[in-house]
């Protein structure tokens, strides 16, 4: 399980988050979603220590800063809003540092196995040998994807996935990929937390969801629960109107203005 | 890959081992093949009678030299590596960001203001009073630069370069002055520190370089995983459970100590820390785990080749080992610039 309590973030003066409260059970796609300055990846900066916070942080009933580096490194993995450009290496070099946690100077079969695994799994095998310096932004995307689940592909219990922002250069197939992959690892009894704008796939995949704004929690609960006309219009201050969604039957958001009919009429006379 | 690893270590070894027989024949003091078997075979049989005066060209004059080649040149290269995967950037070697100039300031004063408390003490000591100097200056540099260029995890190129440039001006006029004030004795030794010699070898300065760049190497060599986990940026090779400050400290301090202890015996030798990785990149790609290895095994290589041509292009003459190392540095260091042009 994962327990926040009480968290608070300043820096300077500035509140980045302010009494943030949840727990998240094992198996549960989380997702975190608000406006631009919501405090969203600092959330995810504070469970992985990048930044300074008051409150508590508890990850499998102990608090997060009593756990070793090297046991974090197998139980936790972190996919960053940003990536290096520059890395002069071939892609399966770049996701074998996500099995670095597991080997001393070689890499064991168990690792290169695990690699060639998680490149399928973003499908990215047929680029493996190439430069990782010559690929798109998407498909550079899905190489560290790749790294994050070989990072976490062992034998311990309720392993932690943070993700921020991974489906920002994805196409629609690659944004489903991944985000089933994902759900395929929470089922297995791990905790995955993602941070993402489109509310639509939050509302298909997330079995929470934590709504920000301004660093405060503005609701937490079920997709069905959280994605109300109301809360996310006033949320994101645009129009907008939640149906259900006649494939996945979950809440579907539509934003916009209702045009007048005269418009329409005007068009098709 | 670890195929191409294993054949360009087996070639290295074996070029190494070509270079370590000529340097021990080549020479104003010629030594042929058989003199070599000759007086190898002396060392583990007292009974082989050897020519003395081959014997003292061998063992203590040719011997000590090309020892002290090999262990400098793979410290300066694997500390070149290292600052470059620390700095993320192929310009950060000893030289080029003003290290080796800081070791040779302090040491360059060491000489001068030294030179009255050296005759009391004996060799040994006076061998380490310099190079404590030329660690303290390397150090000092080394913590200034990655204090004033390394900002969250990123490195400002230019601040780098220019730090380099300020210190080497700072050094170049010290030493300058001290020229100036020095007594002749001190004059030698200061213009063979500015442009850098082997010709000084020692047994003891062997065994000192030795103890300090094994400890030091013993820890550098097997930072591959480090450095390569660094190029994710600093925050995601945390979450790979890669301690990067400790590491950094780590670089810091031993470099300091490789780059000191290389500028008390030879003074400065520019560049080996440049060409050696860049090279190797060109050939086998950016895997530190493969490129600080080899570059032991091919600085030793680089120095040692720029030691035989020092001394016997214009035999008797020498001329110094820093001017040959420029003479290779100088157009890697062009080249490099030129694909920075291109990466803009």
């Amino acid at each position: 399980m994962l327990a926040v309590n009480q968290l608070n973030i300043s820096i300077k003066t500035r509140r980045l988050l302010q009494d943030i409260n949840f727990n998240i059970q094992p198996g549960e796609l989380f997702v975190i979603i608000g406006p631009n300055g919501a405090g969203k990846s600092t959330l995810l900066k504070a469970l992985t220590e990048e930044i300074n916070y008051s409150g508590e942080i508890n990850f499998q009933q102990q608090s997060i800063k009593k756990w070793t580096t090297a046991k974090l490194a197998k139980t936790r993995a972190k996919f960053s809003q940003h990536h290096q450009q520059d890395i002069p290496l071939p892609v399966n070099e770049v996701v074998m540092m996500g099995r670095y946690p597991y080997f001393a100077s070689k890499p064991n079969l168990t690792d290169l196995k695990v690699v060639s695994e998680s490149l399928k799994l973003t499908e990215m095998s047929a680029f493996k040998d190439k430069s990782y310096n010559q690929l798109s932004g998407g498909e550079k995307q899905r190489v560290h994807l790749a790294r994050i689940f070989a990072q976490l592909n062992n034998e311990f219990q309720e392993k932690l996935m943070l993700l921020d922002e991974p489906l920002n250069n994805l196409d629609v197939y690659y944004q489903h990929k991944v985000l089933e992959a994902v759900k395929g690892f929470a089922k297995k009894g791990n905790i995955a937390a993602i941070v993402m704008h489109d509310l639509n796939l939050a509302a298909q995949f997330a079995d929470r969801i934590l709504l920000l704004k301004d660093g405060k929690m503005v609701k937490y609960g079920n997709p069905k629960q959280v994605l109300t006309s109301k809360t996310i219009c006033d949320v994101y201050d645009f129009p907008c109107k939640v149906m259900s969604h006649p494939l996945a039957q979950t809440p579907m958001i539509v934003f916009g203005e209702e045009k007048s009919t005269s418009i329409i009429q005007n068009i098709n006379p | 890959m670890q195929t191409k690893f294993k054949w360009y270590m087996s070639l290295g070894f074996i070029l190494l081992i070509v270079s370590f027989i000529a340097s021990s024949l080549l020479g104003v003091y010629q030594l042929n093949w058989n003199d070599f078997l000759l007086l190898f075979k002396s060392i583990f049989d007292d009974t082989v009678a050897v020519n003395p005066t081959d014997a003292y060209i061998f063992f203590d004059v040719r011997m000590p030299r090309t020892i002290l080649a090999i262990i400098m040149g793979a410290g300066l290269a694997v500390t070149g590596t290292s600052l470059q995967g620390m700095f993320k950037n192929p310009l950060a070697t000893p030289g080029i960001i003003g290290i080796t100039s800081g070791s040779a300031l302090f040491a360059a004063v060491a000489i001068v203001l030294g030179s009255t408390i050296k005759s009391f003490l004996p060799e040994i000591l006076h061998y380490s009073l310099i190079s404590i100097a030329a660690f303290i200056g390397a150090l000092l540099v080394m913590m200034l630069v990655y204090s004033i260029s390394f900002k969250n995890g990123k490195t400002h190129v230019v601040i780098m370069l220019l730090a380099g440039v300020a210190i080497a001006a700072l050094a170049e006029a010290t030493t300058g002055f001290l020229t100036f004030i020095s007594k002749d004795d001190e004059l030698r030794d200061l213009t063979f520190w500015r442009l850098g010699s082997l010709g000084a070898a020692n047994w003891p300065k062997v065994i000192i370089l030795l103890v300090i760049n094994l400890v030091s190497l013993s820890f550098l060599l097997g930072n591959g995983k480090a450095l390569n986990a660094m190029m994710l940026g600093e925050e995601n090779a945390r979450h790979l459970g890669i301690k990067v400050k400790k590491y950094h400290a780590k670089i810091i301090w031993l470099s300091s100590l490789v780059v000191g202890a290389s500028v008390a015996f030879a003074g400065t030798i520019a560049f080996i820390g440049l060409i050696v990785p860049y090279i190797l990149r060109l050939l086998l790609g950016s895997d530190y785990r493969i490129i600080l290895p080899l570059s032991a095994v091919f600085g030793s290589l680089l120095l040692l080749t720029a030691d035989i041509i020092s001394r016997t292009t214009l035999a008797p003459i020498e001329i110094p080992i820093g001017i040959i190392t420029a003479f290779m540095g100088a157009p890697v260091f062009i080249l490099i610039l030129l694909q920075f042009k291109k990466a803009l």
